[in-house]
């Protein structure tokens, strides 16, 4: 197995690591698939306001790509369906009934030899996001490779290594499927130990450790397998994985999340066993205080648990009013070249010219630096380093969108 | 990320402050000699270049900054002590104003004013000449240089470089190459001028092509030991080239990227 141990980027916060066993399953009072986890998406809708459905129904399609569904994580009832601008999802949210279905109602288990129709039928397509441009893939790509992301790099986000411990099966199943996908390799990221998925053809496993960025999937196709112009690789997380597992098992969809609960606002560490999209809130209880989806760097402020994070961080509410100590800076203010900058980005990219680049919107430029090779995690530390106060994860998307349009 | 767990300087305003910090010392070591005069032209300066910097923010309808307090302590530093008070404002003025300010502030251009000053100051009053660097005034830029290196704002690779070319050229070109009458000579500018890092290149690889630029025309601008003039026309000849350098520095990136990837 081959160890990258990456430096650049920010190293983990200082919150302490939860605590190594898991609570019971938390059933959140409602769930929500949000617009904002998959920009640019227009649903069909299949059910309407009010619609009791079940674990695994689906509740929308891709209007354009109507192959990609995208199914409840929860037996209940549809209490909002909202659209965003230009017909975009901006929320579609399910209250949980208090008692849960016996069982579901579809359990033929699915054909492993080929696997794209019911990875696509099932819910599990927007698990998958492409490099470049950090969107859901077409339904019929190939991707050069697929990485699966089971890097532990900080201690407050959950072990891998843990949340699989009781379903490894699931997990080198859900490896396997995902073989079937390209004709490349699947690289298995992880920490330090045991390979965590099987030892066959076409899986490779490597390590990583270090700061934050060493779970970035950005960070792993730098330094494993970049692809070349025109093509695409795709990455997975490791709960998705397990989950893709369980389903060619049982048959069934199994929307689980093991999540960490951290914080300064969080009163001890711990790891609840929760599903997709659940409301923070009741993840948060019995603490109070703003919750952010993610890490303190690359997360945002949420109501419900994003699409791709494993992480919840409480902080104190903020204090109306300005901080007299530390002036907001504005929008406009100007790039300092400084050592935090050099020190922020693990992807091979020179920071200053990229960051020059992006301000500007130079979208040429920044693709000659390697812009495609980003997605917005990947440039959260460089916001926070920044003299100029710049939201560079914006910037990027905007630069990512524009070369978008461009090959397409 | 800072060593030494200082604070992070927060936007352009916390480096302007963090820069003043580091030149305070420096300027006591001078100013100790003259203090009446020496408070005086660091006022003029001051106020020549906050003045500026007010009509600027103003025509701009941006809030005012006060980014000129660096400059101010920079020029009151170097200048000569003779040096009449107009000389002072229109130098400063003429430094801020097209070091910094038509590119839209601090941090917008590609020259650091307090150089532009300079050497506006050696060209236009060629009567005048700039005291040499003493070797209190080197003295009392270690701490402030190691300040400033803790906080990231100058770069080890444009100081080991620069330091590097200079040696080299005037070992070249026959010259004595005591270590302390360079490292006298080189202090105060190489830390403040050229390595200011709004002037310096702004990637890894650029930074020792530009360190040592700038070391080279040290050397080659020094007749019989380094002088400050020196240090200044070579920090504003290689600032004018950063820009090259880093794009030349963008342009073999990009390259070794493609081929990395159809390797």
């Amino acid at each position: 197995m081959r160890h990258f141990k990456v430096k650049k980027g920010e190293w983990p916060s200082i919150f302490g690591a939860a605590a190594p066993q898991m609570k019971d399953n938390i059933i959140p009072a409602s769930v929500a698939i949000l617009g904002a986890d998959f920009p640019g998406l227009r649903p069909r809708f299949e059910v309407e306001e009010g619609t009791r459905v079940n674990v695994g129904q689906v509740l929308f399609r891709d209007r354009k790509r109507p192959k990609i569904a995208f199914v409840s994580p929860i037996d209940g009832r549809v209490s909002s369906l909202a659209y965003g601008p230009r017909k975009t999802l901006s929320a579609c949210i399910i209250t949980a009934k208090a008692v849960a279905n016996e069982s579901q109602s579809d359990p033929e288990r699915p054909d492993p030899d080929d696997p794209r129709p019911v990875l696509l039928d099932r819910g599990f397509w927007p698990a998958f996001r492409t490099r470049p441009f950090g969107r859901m893939p077409e339904p019929g790509a190939q991707p050069e490779a697929v990485f699966v992301n089971a890097v532990h790099a900080d201690r407050a986000a959950p072990d891998p290594a843990l949340v699989l411990s009781d379903q490894t099966p699931q997990f080198q199943l859900g490896i396997r499927i995902l073989t079937r996908l390209t004709e490349g390799e699947v690289f298995v990221c992880q920490s330090r130990g045991t390979p965590l998925g099987p030892t066959e053809d076409r899986v490779t496993h490597a390590g990583f450790e270090g700061t934050l960025a060493a779970a970035l999937p950005s960070t792993h196709i730098d330094r494993l397998y970049a692809p070349a112009p025109g093509r695409e690789v795709w990455t997975i997380g490791y709960q998705d994985v397990a989950a893709i597992g369980h389903l060619f098992q049982t048959g069934q969809y199994r929307p689980n999340r093991v999540v960490a609960i951290n914080g300064p606002a969080a009163s001890r560490p711990r790891l609840v066993r929760t599903c997709l999209g659940a409301e923070l809130a009741d993840l948060a209880v019995p603490d109070a205080g703003e919750a952010i989806s993610g890490n303190p760097v690359t997360g945002i402020h949420a109501n419900y648990l994003r699409r791709f994070d494993h992480q919840v961080t409480l902080v104190e509410a903020q204090k109306a009013g300005p901080n007299r100590l530390r002036p907001a800076v504005a929008g406009q203010g100007a790039l300092i070249p400084t050592r935090a900058l050099e020190r922020a980005l693990a992807v091979d990219i020179p920071p200053v010219p990229l960051l020059r680049a992006l301000s500007v919107g130079d979208s040429e430029a920044a693709e000659r630096l390697g812009v495609l090779a980003l997605v917005e995690e990947d440039v959260a530390a460089l916001t926070r380093h920044c003299t100029s106060g710049a939201n560079y994860a914006r910037l990027l998307r905007q630069v990512l969108d524009d070369l978008m349009e461009g090959a397409a | 990320m800072t060593r030494f767990g200082l604070p992070r300087p927060h936007g352009v305003a916390g480096v302007t402050l963090a820069q003043a910090a580091a030149l305070v010392l420096p300027f006591l070591f001078v100013a100790a000699n003259d203090p009446g005069r020496y408070t005086v032209l660091f006022g003029v300066a001051l106020v020549a270049s906050l003045v500026w910097e007010w009509v600027f923010a103003r025509l701009r309808k941006r809030p005012p900054s006060f980014h000129g307090l660096t400059t101010a302590l920079v020029v009151a530093i170097v200048a000569p002590p003779e040096i009449a008070v107009w000389q002072v404002v229109v130098t400063v003025s003429l430094g801020v104003i097209f070091g910094e300010l038509v590119f839209g502030g601090r941090g917008f251009g590609f020259l650091s004013p307090a150089t532009v000053a300079l050497a506006l100051l050696i060209i236009s009053f060629p009567e005048l000449s700039l005291p040499a660097p003493t070797r209190e005034l080197a003295l009392a830029t270690l701490p402030a240089a190691a300040l400033l290196w803790a906080l990231g704002l100058i770069s080890e690779r444009v100081i080991l470089s620069a330091v590097a070319a200079t040696f080299a050229v005037l070992a070249a070109s026959g010259q004595g190459i005591e270590p302390v009458t360079i490292a006298t000579g080189l202090a105060f500018g190489l830390i403040f001028l050229i390595c200011d890092p709004t002037m310096a290149a702004a990637t890894n690889a650029g930074r020792w092509i530009y360190g040592a630029l700038a070391g080279s025309l040290v050397g080659l601008f020094s007749v019989s030991g380094i002088t400050t003039e020196a240090v200044i026309f070579a920090a504003l000849m290689a600032g004018i080239f950063a820009p090259l350098v880093d794009h030349l520095v963008v342009l073999a990136h990009a390259y070794h990227r493609a081929r990395r990837r159809n390797a």
